[in-house]
């Protein structure tokens, strides 16, 4: 019976059982209780022990925001001023603002510091609609410093899907946004120096075009001279001695006679008129002769390197790929990087044009290597349509152009640029398909010539 | 008997003119547009002075003149550009040329270089 009871009330604790007065009734309860309490207290520990859980959980996430080299910010999303509640150490550092100046202010207050205010209302209207942001702007430092950043802000919301809050994080991209900047300075310059350095081939070309006719006109115009003078006195001799001498009076007639002086004096300005635009030819000539190139230790798989990063962006969007073969142990040459840069770029915006019409031809390989003890080599090899064999002979003279709208100037700079270093410029076809350029650079210094 | 004068320059009309031009002092010209066609037609040991362009494709004027030395041949050459390089005169009298002038030329000038390269 007693038996009985005790596994009654284990089974169920919680029953009252008012009625039980008896010394036997008040153990029960007091057992009962102790059971009770026991009970409790083990969810208390329980609790406690998924509580303390829960703090390290929240520990980790906190020091993980806390460490973050990215900035990261909370807003508040129910108060209607959107104040921010929370920002990581990287904030103040990135910003330099202080704790007070930033926390329980309004991020629309903040926004003071987006420098583009179309942008502080695009972030404005998104957190008031509950949308989330993402844009690249240039902000300013309580100092006043302009930097860029990358910003993204996304809505917090509860189990019920109110939006609560707004987590904010902010990238700083100056730097790269700086080397963007600096790569496409670079490439502008280039371009530049490439554009005047075409002109300046381009008219001193065209200035030895106009200087060979104004040679031979002046050749031509001093025969005439020569040979009207011969007819002169020949005509003159001729009237001394000949039956025209018995009508007159030992001289060819006044009128004829006038026009010897008329046709010399014409053909000495066409003469002073030929030496007068030669002359413009010459001084045009020296003004733009070229300046001499500064020879300096180049490493060629750099200079390779550089000038591919500087077309990269040009590359990709043709959805061309760009490989290399370079020898890592190649020796320094003597160099102009500039121009060099400048035959490199040449060579391989030529290539990307040739596989322009065959979406299917999309590599590209640069090679670098040793071509004896005293030579660099250096293709540039494409796999477009090749070179028609009638080119071949003419593609590095000046005004040759394959292209609607070359000027023809490209190769036969090239090629004397790379002359000028001591090394040839050659191209040919390959056998599968597409063209190779080559240019061998001597190594060391270069004599002059 | 005239002297022989041989042009060699890759633009005609240079080539045309420079013959107008000294026939009219009674020269006998023969032009040519490169020096591989000059080579084909003229026999190293035949009479005459050559006026020798610098600047042409195929073989150069500096090259041309070095297989005139170098086949033993004495014939006297004047080198004619348009380009106008202050060492290139020099350089043209270090290859043994006569001497060196710049286009457009002067006609009594090349004819009196012409008749003293011709005594020698």
């Amino acid at each position: 019976m007693k038996k009985k009871k005790i596994i009654s009330k284990q089974n169920k604790v919680k029953e009252p059982q008012i009625k039980d007065f008896t010394r036997s009734g008040l153990e029960k309860k007091i057992s009962r209780q102790s059971a009770e309490l026991r009970s409790k207290r083990g969810q208390l520990r329980e609790g406690a022990d998924r509580e303390k859980f829960a703090q390290k959980e929240i520990d980790i996430r906190t020091k993980a925001m806390e460490f973050a080299s990215d900035c990261i910010f909370i807003i508040d999303a129910i108060k209607s001023n959107f104040p921010i509640i929370y920002v990581n150490p990287s904030f103040f550092v990135l910003t330099g603002y202080l704790k007070h100046e930033v926390i329980g202010k309004s991020y629309f207050s903040l926004n003071g510091f987006d420098i583009n205010l179309s942008i502080a209302q695009e972030i404005k209207q998104a957190l008031l609609q509950g949308k989330s942001f993402y844009g690249e702007m240039l902000n300013s430092k309580k100092n006043g410093d302009k930097y860029w950043s990358l910003l993204r802000i996304t809505p917090v919301r509860d189990n019920k899907g109110v939006i609560t809050h707004y987590v904010g994080i902010k990238t700083d991209t100056t730097l790269m946004k700086r080397r963007d900047l600096e790569i496409h300075e670079q490439r502008e310059e280039l371009l530049h120096v490439t554009r005047v350095g075409k002109l300046a081939e381009f008219v001193s070309s065209l200035a030895h075009e106009i200087s060979q006719p104004l040679a031979a006109i002046l050749s031509y115009a001093e025969a005439d001279q020569r040979i009207l003078k011969k007819m002169e006195t020949q005509l003159q001799e001729s009237f001394a001695t000949s039956k025209f001498s018995k009508k007159s009076e030992d001289s060819m007639p006044a009128q004829i006679q006038a026009y010897f002086p008329m046709l010399q004096e014409i053909i000495q300005n066409i003469i002073n008129d030929d030496q007068r635009a030669t002359g413009v030819i010459r001084r045009l000539r020296e003004l733009l002769k070229k300046n001499k190139p500064t020879f300096e230790p180049v490493n060629i798989n750099a200079l390779i390197k550089d000038t591919v990063a500087l077309m990269m962006t040009h590359i990709t969007s043709k959805n061309k790929v760009i490989n290399f073969e370079l020898d890592s142990n190649l020796p320094m040459i003597q160099g102009d990087r500039v121009q060099l840069q400048q035959v490199l770029l040449n060579l391989i915006s030529n290539s990307l044009e040739a596989m322009e019409e065959r979406p299917e031809s999309r590599d590209l390989l640069i090679k670098s290597f040793l071509k004896d003890a005293k030579t660099v080599m250096v293709q540039v090899r494409d796999s477009g349509c090749g070179i028609p064999v009638e080119n071949m002979k003419k593609l590095f003279s000046h005004f040759f152009t394959s292209k609607p709208d070359g000027l023809g100037m490209g190769l036969s700079i090239s090629r004397s640029i790379v002359e000028a270093h001591g090394g040839h410029l050659e191209a040919e076809n390959n056998i599968d398909c597409g063209a190779t350029f080559n240019f061998s650079l001597p190594i060391g210094i270069k004599e002059n010539v | 008997m005239p002297t022989n004068i041989y042009v060699v320059d890759d633009d005609e009309s240079v080539c045309r003119a420079l013959r107008t031009l000294l026939m009219t002092f009674d020269f006998d010209v023969k032009t040519f547009n490169s020096a591989q066609s000059f080579f084909e037609n003229v026999a190293g040991d035949a009479p005459g002075c050559l006026l020798l362009d610098i600047h042409m494709p195929g073989m150069d004027g500096w090259e041309t003149q070095k297989r005139i030395l170098d086949s033993g041949s004495k014939r006297p050459v004047i080198f004619i550009s348009a380009e106008k390089k202050d060492d290139a005169a020099q350089r043209a009298l270090n290859v043994g040329a006569v001497g060196f002038l710049q286009k457009p030329v002067n006609g009594q000038t090349l004819v009196d270089l012409i008749n003293s390269a011709s005594k020698k």
